[in-house]
């Protein structure tokens, strides 16, 4: 825990410089958002001097990085000019909606990645494993949004099965009150099953889209560490004493092969979080990702540093949990 | 069969007819329900936040009512604004002095804000000083109708309000009915005003105060606006309330996503969808679709008018000839839309004064090249064509066109394709020297078009043009009381533009409004987007 500890101050530096270099390289990048946001019919120059005056652009840069560090440091990212939002209000309304969404997308492709990479490990060259690469194969080479609409194309019109894929609940269903932000825990505990059901349909077909992508990277590295720990002396003393074979598999062999998967899934995770802008467009999904590209096309700075912010600390803390969940997968980590 | 059998039966039919009564009552409010989807957001619930959207304004326009609105005309079958017959919306009646001097509005004695209290001309004095006087994008709006201080607005008595004006000005009383003149409730916004904020700007962003057909009933920036219908409102056409309960606004960012909501009927109206999708709905005839060429925008090819080899007009005049007009505007719109070339005048002079009309050019390369040989570049020359991200749909095609026609006279064309905010930034500059644009008017004019388009060195004079005559005649024709003489104006001013040619007028594109077969009464607004009191479902 204390080494836990010391790692998380370790990373504040890192997320200083994350935080003035995203401000910025915002600055240096050309698009002043001051002309674009007035661009009403008749807006001119006096329009373009309140915008700038609003979003404090008519000081030096220097002045601007000060009063920006100083708003961070009280908790404020400042104003969206997008949504007209407060950016801390607007990136606690959608974290979640793109957590929710990640987590189950990573839980589906950790359950299907896992057993295949352990197939696949247990025949090498056989039909299995060449049907599991040609699967990992299709699953990357079809882009995210390819496999979403598809998805809708199939699932929503022409079958009719999946609700209409406008966001996290059918727009005439009525939210739970917000507890945690994600919805399939606030249904749960407001004790409405049916909400519940019809967020989980909701979430299904996005989340199928993106485990599709990432099974591939997990199926395969868990394929090779698991050849390696099945090919080694442990596994061969497990089988010479006569252990029943899913004992040597599961528990000697996979447990020692989960390290580099679970590595893996941390930086998987990360990168699907910020990175799954085109599923959260192609699903109508508020999330954080589709907000910040938004922002970024209209030069809207203080979403973008916020978003930046917000991706460097999720990565400091996902690598601090797979740091923890080494020490539960091999507890000889936390002695060395 | 026992009677504990029949029993249970009895129960099953019973639980069935019930579920099935409640779907119907479920279906029932759907159909009292109207879902429109968009590409775009809702950003702010005040239209003179300066940078709302235009989705912002359609909202406003429902929550919030104006002293006056423009009525509706038949064009061509489909239902367009009327800039000609403007109708009181909170004014009962209006009258406009002789001189033109002055504007009395009579307030409706049973006009009512949603809370209940009544809608007075102190209510309208503060909202109308608020436009002139904040900061917010109404002020430069009323000033292109003359209104420009507080000390414009007058009160008479609790019920009438005087507007007076320093020279008569065609385009005052229409500016009271466009988006941002909006009456608040000035009590309760006085309520929620700072010192710092004393039109209460930060409070009006997120809230209404208003006297509109809808309240707000959830506004979740950037994903949807719920609006539930205000049954006391009867400023409709018909007198009586909206006819839709509920309005949902809804952020679809896929254009395939909302063709296919609104083909599954999920959705009941949408009017940002993709030309070859309106193309194919179209076509499979379960919905409806309603086309209206936007007669008060432009899409243009610009030239920077003051960068070398621009500001030739020899050059401009090859460019204007070698454009493969009819292929651009059948790839980038799918011939969605009313062109603006390939037209004759005869004896070369204009066939009319109004803004814009069809141009005499089409694809010559034969006349380009000896232009570009008077020019003194028989060679061609080198230069960059921009459009900006937000428009690639219909500017990609329409740019790869352009480049391979120009390349045939000897231009050669690199295209550049930009953030919108880096476009933006870059037209305001003036450093781009050969783009695409477009551009609208709330209250299409010829004079309007030529001063704000064509004059000064400023943001929306695309091509930079500077010609001391046309600036002239358009501050002239502003003022201009006799229609004969406006038109003469106009032919004038459309004869320069074609002779100068400082920028390419290409089309105007189509509103493509699809909506679901139950839906009428839909109307072209000058401010292009839905006004959903007009909406009804049969």
């Amino acid at each position: 825990m204390i080494r836990a500890g010391r790692r998380f101050l370790s990373s504040l530096p890192a997320l200083f410089g994350v935080l003035v270099f995203t401000f910025l390289l915002m600055r240096v990048l050309p698009g002043d958002p001051a002309v674009f946001f007035a661009s009403g019919p008749n807006a001119g120059k006096e329009e373009i001097e309140v915008i700038r005056k609003q979003m404090g652009l008519n000081k030096p840069v220097p002045e601007q990085l000060m009063l920006y560090l100083y708003d961070v440091g009280s908790g404020n990212l400042g104003r969206s000019m997008m949504t007209g939002q407060l950016v801390t209000k607007d990136l606690r309304e959608r974290l979640p909606a793109s957590l929710e969404l990640t987590l189950t997308a990573l839980l589906i492709a950790l359950l299907s990645a896992v057993p295949l990479g352990v197939l696949a490990a247990l025949r090498p060259g056989s039909i299995i494993d060449h049907g599991v690469r040609f699967f990992c194969a299709l699953g990357v080479c079809v882009p995210t949004f390819v496999s979403g609409l598809l998805l809708i194309y199939v699932f929503y019109y022409l079958l009719g099965l999946a609700p209409d894929p406008t966001g996290r609940v059918d727009i005439f269903a009525s939210l739970p009150p917000r507890q945690t932000g994600f919805l399939l825990i606030d249904f749960l505990l407001a004790g409405d099953f049916d909400g519940w059901w019809a967020a989980f349909r909701q979430l299904i077909l996005p989340a199928l889209s993106m485990a599709l992508f990432v099974v591939a990277p997990l199926a395969r590295i868990t394929r090779a560490s698991m050849l390696v720990s099945l090919g080694s002396d442990f596994v061969r003393t497990a089988h010479s004493l006569g252990l029943p074979w899913w004992q040597v598999v599961v528990t000697y062999a996979l447990r020692n092969a989960i390290l580099p998967v679970i590595t893996i899934a941390g930086i998987v995770f990360s990168t699907m979080l910020g990175a799954n802008v085109l599923v959260e467009k192609v699903f109508s999904w508020p999330g954080v990702a589709s907000y910040a590209l938004d922002a970024l096309l209209s030069s809207d700075y203080a979403p973008v540093q916020g978003f930046v912010l917000l991706m460097a600390t999720v990565f400091v803390i996902v690598n601090l949990l797979v740091d923890i969940l080494y020490g539960v997968a091999d507890p000889r980590v936390t002695i060395g | 069969m026992s009677v504990t059998g029949s029993r249970r039966l009895l129960m099953v039919v019973a639980s069935i007819a019930f579920s099935l009564a409640a779907g119907s009552v479920q279906a029932q409010t759907r159909a009292e329900t109207l879902r429109y989807v968009t590409g775009a957001s809702v950003n702010t619930l005040d239209p003179n936040i300066p940078g709302s959207t235009r989705e912002a304004f359609a909202v406003s326009l429902s929550t919030y009512d104006r002293l006056v609105s423009f009525g509706r005309k038949q064009l061509n079958g489909k239902w367009v604004f009327d800039l000609g017959k403007i109708t009181g919306e909170l004014a009962e009646s209006y009258d406009v002095s002789p001189d033109g001097l002055k504007m009395t509005f009579r307030l409706r004695k049973d006009a009512k804000f949603q809370d209940g209290t009544p809608v007075t001309a102190e209510d309208v004095k503060w909202s109308l000083d608020r436009v002139v006087t904040a900061p917010v994008l109404g002020k430069a709006q009323l000033l292109t109708g003359s209104m420009t201080s507080a000390d414009q607005f007058k009160v008479i008595d609790p019920l009438t309000i005087e507007v007076t004006l320093p020279k008569p000005d065609k385009l005052a009383l229409p500016n009271l009915a466009t988006v941002y003149p909006i009456i608040i409730n000035s009590k309760v916004a006085k309520a929620h005003a700072t010192a710092d904020d004393p039109w209460a700007l930060a409070w009006l962003k997120e809230n209404t105060a208003g006297s509109g057909a809808y309240r707000i009933e959830t506004f979740k920036p950037g994903e949807q606006v719920i609006m539930a219908r205000n049954t006391a409102w009867n400023r409709g056409t018909a007198d009586k309330s909206a006819f839709f309960k509920r309005v949902i606004v809804q952020s679809v960012p896929e254009p395939a996503t909302r063709a296919n909501l609104v083909e599954r009927g999920d959705a009941d109206l949408v009017i940002d969808l993709q030309a070859s999708d309106v193309q194919s709905l179209e076509a499979k005839g379960k919905l409806k679709v309603t086309s209206t060429p936007q007669y008060n925008a432009v899409t243009f090819v610009s030239m920077n008018n003051q960068i070398p080899p621009f500001d030739n007009a020899n050059v401009r005049r090859a460019v204007a000839f070698a454009l493969p007009y009819e292929d651009m505007f059948k790839a980038a719109l799918f011939g969605r839309g009313s062109p603006l070339f390939g037209a004759t005048w005869a004896d070369g002079k204009p066939s009319s004064g109004a803004y814009p009309i069809p141009q005499p050019v089409k694809l010559d390369l034969e006349k380009a090249r000896e232009y570009l040989k008077a020019a003194g570049m028989p060679d061609g020359f080198s230069t960059t064509f921009s459009f900006n991200v937000g428009q690639a749909s219909t500017a990609e095609p329409m740019a790869a066109l352009v480049k391979e026609s120009l390349a045939k006279i000897g231009i050669k064309v690199d295209i550049q394709k930009l953030p919108d905010a880096q476009m933006s930034t870059q037209i305001n500059e003036k450093k781009l020297p050969f783009f695409t644009e477009g551009i609208v008017a709330w209250l299409p004019s010829t004079d309007y078009f030529y001063r704000n388009f064509y004059t000064g060195n400023q943001r929306w004079n695309y091509s930079s043009i500077n010609n001391p005559e046309l600036v002239e005649i358009a501050q002239k024709a502003r003022f201009e009381p006799d229609a004969a003489k406006y038109e003469e104006d106009g032919i004038k001013l459309n004869a320069i533009h074609f002779s100068e040619i400082p920028q390419i007028p290409l089309w105007q594109p189509s509103q493509d409004a699809v909506m679901a077969s139950s839906v009428e009464g839909y109307t072209y607004q000058f401010h292009r987007q839905v006004d959903y009191r007009d909406l009804n479902r049969k």
